[in-house]
């Protein structure tokens, strides 16, 4: 297949308006694809509304009737799972590490992607697949290792600090090393779409090929750049396992730079002890909903970019 | 309060696994350390002896503790980091709270940098029998040597209850000093059977007659959490223990060849089936959490549920309002048990470690001379309604029906009380076919035999692994 | 073009290729390390003990207990998630009723979008704490209820899900697929949308039917999209330990009986509740070679030729 979809694509138009005969089976077919995605989207929608639902009740009506109502709406679960939970602390130390995070990754990705898709030269095979192979590696294998290899980072004279454990900066370097595997290889097969008449004009024209890449390339990769970008969002929203023991304090006397994530599991592990269900779902809901909100906005654009992405 | 001696496995809920996630074992220190420089660790500043610091602790060195936040919260813990710093008032000491024990302090102690004082506690509570292999742990016996708080002239040993340091002790060492003390056994709410008029069993066969009355007045007679087979393991091995006799489980845990298979486990596991197959268990608890059945059990679907004495403080704020928590101890299964009724399990639990590499190993045994004070003691009884290792802890608490239930049968039961490790905290490979072989019980897919010879070939399993460390009691 | 063009690239990739060895390539060399030794995770040294770990591993029942499960969801999940996904796909797409407008998707096509996406924007300890409620093996439970209510299951005998051994690896399942499905099918149409509406016209015209529609046409021409989708949810499906550990039941999760186990959970207990560090690292190093493989055939089948500037 060889097209290329560089724009969103339209939406179908009614364009054509040949008659044309009536297909009695199609009613049929209508009626039950129609049944079909309400089923499925009704299994997707009610457990989300279950969990929202669940956070204004008291743990005892969480316990003991789980599918019922609120009898009268709890709020206060939101200021204990916001104060005593920490969750805004959280929240604001996961959008620094985020906005870090997903920066560099978007700006180091695509520059390696850009290089290895449309650049032969020794090695870049190797590069390739050496990124690729880390998309199959599992994470928690590497945890302890990571650990001290930050941990020596940190002792470096001067930036030590800044980049060594329970820092911003270390964990944002970190996040940009585990989320390039999956950057690269999104970008790289997106690159190789561009059409390949405008790059050589550009560098006939005497733009150098940092100018091409920025002034040209980028602005046509838009569209993968920004799913890929949500993509990072996402999963590094999301991310849990390497701020578990990268952001933690290293002693009792550190600040606490744990992200959401942890943060949210730490509600979730203190169940087992406390049953302050109400306070989990109210923090689960505070944690869901900026990205349920996020995609709602972009979700055109995320579309636009899937197509792009993978239609080679 | 999560704390319990192999509480690792109770503690568990579904959450808590998906943390756990972790760390995997913090790594070769020695190939790391090396470029890591790291490792930092010495025996720990120390300062000038005396009759008020008889552990000498360096005045101005800082104290980096970490508490398990589980179901005894933190309150206690900041009460005796002010006890401490009044003590050492040039001393910054801090603690910090998590509920991920190991995946937080792993690391740490792979990089040579662990806190002077840890609660290992909880579900993802570091393995003792790991850690006192490792060479990590300071020995306690200075402390227990040390002339205790309140009186110079008392070892702090001496102000403890009996026995309870025998579970913090490997290869005739003291590693571990476990602060709480549990209680095991079935429990009921006594409004219930007060309502009822019926007569909480001391015997298999009363249980037998009275669990069809239960069952007619529209009552589960029996819940437990299903999911993590753990909690079943109360009632069989109590009953193993109470059938058999010590000697038993001493076999069990020392895995003396074929120590499953003898008359007392048999018969404990046929009684547990009876349970199955009549019908007197709450419709799905074989597949329940903790916190979904002890609800459930709250909420008056069922008559028992087999869980440790943290079960009050754990389930407090959702309890409906009148309900009487009581423990009872195991029915007499036969006429020629062993022990006599009221053999109870009661170990000390909450194990506090401080670790060989600390900073300030001084200042974190002398925290626990802080713990074990009168005045420490007393706060912890008050915040958490929970008993102490420290005699008399909890003379003033009142008020709660589930701790002067199990102060009464702990008084009651005497010297007969039973342990078992070798399931708990010793051979995590064993615990776990332990566990599978239970879940299939549960679900009445396995029989008596099936379990026995499970277990039995898990505890072979073991006891042929030259791989695994071999820990041993005779008491 | 060769004018300044080596600068060009080390300067492009010196900080990607930087990191990623410091912080990803480096940890993973250590763990092969590690799985040549007998290193329990808290000694300060640990022997090196060849390949003994490997070849204990081909003893350990469980272990290739685990490989069969992951082998399970393996095969049925990028399957059963892609077959799904392009029938949602087909249905929001092409599946609506004809009119005066011509093809079109069925009504309310563009919410759907949105709304199916939903599971991939969640944190996995939202889904499982989800799951649990759903799976719930008394009368509360979700389904469990629903079933009641509908008279198919007895209240006395409601469904075990998770605590079956019958149940439990398509529980596991159902769950993967169901925080799968919207992403793939946002794909999916996504790509739909791109293919000419002529070539269906002209496909129905010639009185083709839905289903010829679909073979003939939608399918060959998503056929790279699906085979991508396949190599992500072969990844997906080769991990799975936020799920099995907090879903199932017995310790670290993988029961009941071991039936459930995953390569992730066991790695996870042997390393961390039993102390058998290298062993784990062992394990980690077969997964990571099995993926690789799984990647490399992949990558084989979805190559595209080199664009050469």
């Amino acid at each position: 297949m060889t097209q290329l979809v560089t724009a969103a694509p339209t939406a179908p138009t009614p364009e054509s308006q040949r008659a044309r005969p009536p297909r009695g089976s199609f009613g049929v077919v209508n009626f039950f694809s129609q049944g079909f995605l309400l089923l499925w989207a009704a299994m997707v929608v009610l457990p989300l509304l279950w969990a929202v639902m669940s956070s204004f009740k008291t743990d005892k009506e969480i316990l003991s009737s789980p599918w019922s109502l609120p009898a009268s709406p709890q709020f206060e679960n939101f200021g204990r799972a916001w104060t005593t939970g920490h969750i805004g602390d959280f929240f604001v130390n996961t959008v620094i590490v985020l906005a870090g995070g997903v920066t560099i990754t978007m700006v180091v990705g695509s520059m390696a992607a850009y290089v290895l898709a449309r650049y032969s030269f020794p090695g870049n095979r190797i590069i390739y697949y050496a990124f690729v192979a880390g998309l199959t590696l599992p994470v928690f294998l590497a945890l302890v290792p990571l650990f001290k290899i930050v941990g020596n980072l940190g002792t470096i004279p001067v930036i030590g600090p800044y980049i060594g454990l329970n820092s911003y900066a270390g964990l944002i370097l970190v996040y940009v090393a585990f989320s390039l595997p999956f950057t690269v290889f999104f970008l790289h097969s997106f690159f190789r779409t561009l059409p390949t008449e405008i790059a050589e004009a550009g560098l006939l024209d005497g733009a150098s090929h940092t100018t091409l890449f920025a002034r040209v390339m980028l602005p046509m990769a838009r569209p993968g750049l920004i799913s890929i970008g949500i993509f990072n969002v996402i999963g590094q929203w999301n991310q849990y396992l390497l701020p578990l023991v990268l952001q933690q304090k290293q002693s009792s006397f550190d600040t606490d730079h744990s992200v959401l994530a942890e943060g949210l599991l730490n509600l979730a592990v203190a169940q087992g002890y406390k049953s302050d269900w109400s306070g989990l779902f109210a923090g689960m809901t505070i944690a869901m909903l900026p990205m349920l909100v996020v995609y709602v906005l972009f979700q055109r654009q995320v579309q636009a970019g899937l197509t792009a992405g993978t239609l080679k | 309060m999560a704390n319990q001696p192999g509480s690792e496995f109770t503690r568990r809920q579904l959450l808590q696994r998906a943390a756990a996630l972790a760390v995997l074992a913090g790594p070769a220190a020695g190939v790391l350390s090396a470029c890591a420089g790291g490792g930092g660790g010495s025996a720990g500043t120390t300062g000038t002896k005396s009759a008020t610091n008889p552990l000498a602790v360096a005045e101005e060195a800082p104290l980096d503790v970490v508490i398990f936040d589980g179901g005894f919260g933190v309150d206690y813990a900041k009460y005796d980091i002010n006890l401490y710093k009044k003590a050492f008032p040039k001393a910054n000491a801090a603690f910090s709270a998590t509920q991920k024990i190991s995946d937080q302090l792993q690391p740490r102690f792979a990089n040579g940098t662990p806190p002077d004082v840890i609660d290992d506690s909880g579900a993802n509570q570091i393995k003792p029998g790991t850690l006192v292999d490792s060479n990590a742990l300071t020995d306690l016996s200075p402390l227990l040597e040390a002339p205790s708080y309140d009186d110079p002239n008392v070892k702090v040993k001496d102000t403890l209850l009996p026995n309870v340091l025998d579970v913090g002790t490997y290869n005739g060492k003291v590693y571990l000093l476990n602060y709480g003390y549990t209680v095991y056994g079935i429990w009921y709410n006594a409004k219930v059977f007060r309502e009822h008029n019926w007569t909480p069993p001391k015997t298999w066969a009363e249980f037998k007659t009275l669990a069809p009355q239960i069952k007619a007045a529209g009552i589960a007679p029996w819940a437990h959490a299903g999911k993590y087979p753990y909690y079943m393991g109360v009632p069989i091995m109590d009953w193993v223990g109470k059938v058999g006799g010590k000697q038993v489980l001493i076999d069990i845990d020392n895995l003396k060849p074929n120590a499953w298979r003898v008359d007392a486990v048999k018969a404990s596991l046929n009684a547990v089936l009876e349970l199955v197959h009549n019908g007197w268990m709450l419709p799905g608890t074989e597949g329940m959490t903790h916190t979904e059945s002890q609800q459930a059990f709250l909420d008056g679907k069922a008559a028992f549920l087999p869980c440790g004495s943290w079960l009050e403080n754990e389930m407090r704020k959702t309890t409906p309002a009148g309900t009487e928590l009581t423990v009872l101890p195991m029915p007499d299964l036969t006429a020629s048990d062993k022990m006599p009724y009221g053999t109870l399990r009661a170990e000390a639990g909450e194990p506090f470690i401080v670790p060989a590499k600390a900073k300030n190993v001084a200042g974190g045994l002398e925290f626990l001379r802080i713990m074990l004070s009168k005045d420490a003691a007393k706060n912890f009884a008050q915040a958490t309604s929970s008993l102490s290792i420290v005699k008399g802890s909890a003379d003033s608490v009142t008020g709660s029906t589930g701790l002067a239930s199990v102060n009464k049968v702990n008084t009651a039961a005497g010297d007969n009380l039973l342990a078992y490790r070798s399931v708990t905290d010793w051979y995590p490979t064993m615990i776990n076919e332990w566990e599978a072989a239970t879940g299939e019980l549960m679900a009445g897919r396995f029989t008596a035999d099936q379990w026995i010879d499970k277990v039995q070939a898990a505890a072979d399993k073991v006891a042929a692994d030259s791989s695994i460390a071999k820990f041993h009691r005779d008491k | 073009m060769r004018f300044r063009r080596l600068p060009f690239i080390a300067g492009f990739l010196i900080v990607p290729v930087v990191l990623y060895v410091i912080y990803v390539v480096s940890p993973f060399v250590q763990t092969v390390f590690y799985s040549f030794t007998d290193w329990g995770g808290f000694s300060d040294t640990q022997n090196f003990i060849g390949i003994s770990n490997y070849t204990r591993l081909f003893q350990d029942d469980i272990f290739l207990g685990a490989v069969v499960h992951n082998a399970f969801l393996l095969v049925l999940m990028p399957v059963v998630t892609i077959l799904l996904a392009l029938f949602l796909a087909f249905m929001l797409n092409v599946g609506g009723r004809e009119d005066s407008a011509g093809i079109r998707g069925v009504r309310g096509s563009s919410v759907y979008k949105v709304v199916l996406f939903f599971p991939q924007v969640l944190s996995v300890a939202i889904i499982v704490i989800l799951f649990q409620s759903v799976f719930r093996t008394d009368g509360r439970g979700l389904l469990n209820a629903f079933l009641m209510a509908l008279g198919l299951v007895d209240p006395n005998k409601p469904v075990q899900w998770f605590n079956s051994p019958d149940l439990v690896m398509w529980c596991l399942l159902a769950v993967m697929v169901w925080s799968g499905v919207g992403f793939y099918m946002v794909l999916f149409s996504a790509a739909m949308q791109s293919i000419p509406k002529e070539i269906y016209e002209a496909a129905l015209l010639d009185g083709a039917s839905r289903g010829p529609t679909f073979f003939r046409i939608t399918l060959p021409l998503l056929w790279e999209n699906i085979s991508v989708a396949w190599v992500y949810l072969g990844f997906i499906a080769l991990d799975g330990f936020a799920l099995v550990t907090g879903l199932t039941p017995d310790t670290g999760g993988g029961g009941p009986d071991h039936a459930s186990e995953l390569i992730s959970n066991v790695l996870y207990r042997a390393a961390f509740t039993q102390g058998k560090f290298g062993l784990a690292c062992a394990m980690g190093v077969a997964l990571a070679v099995f993926s690789l493989l799984l990647a490399i055939v992949q990558l084989r089948i979805t190559r595209r030729d080199r664009i050469e500037f």
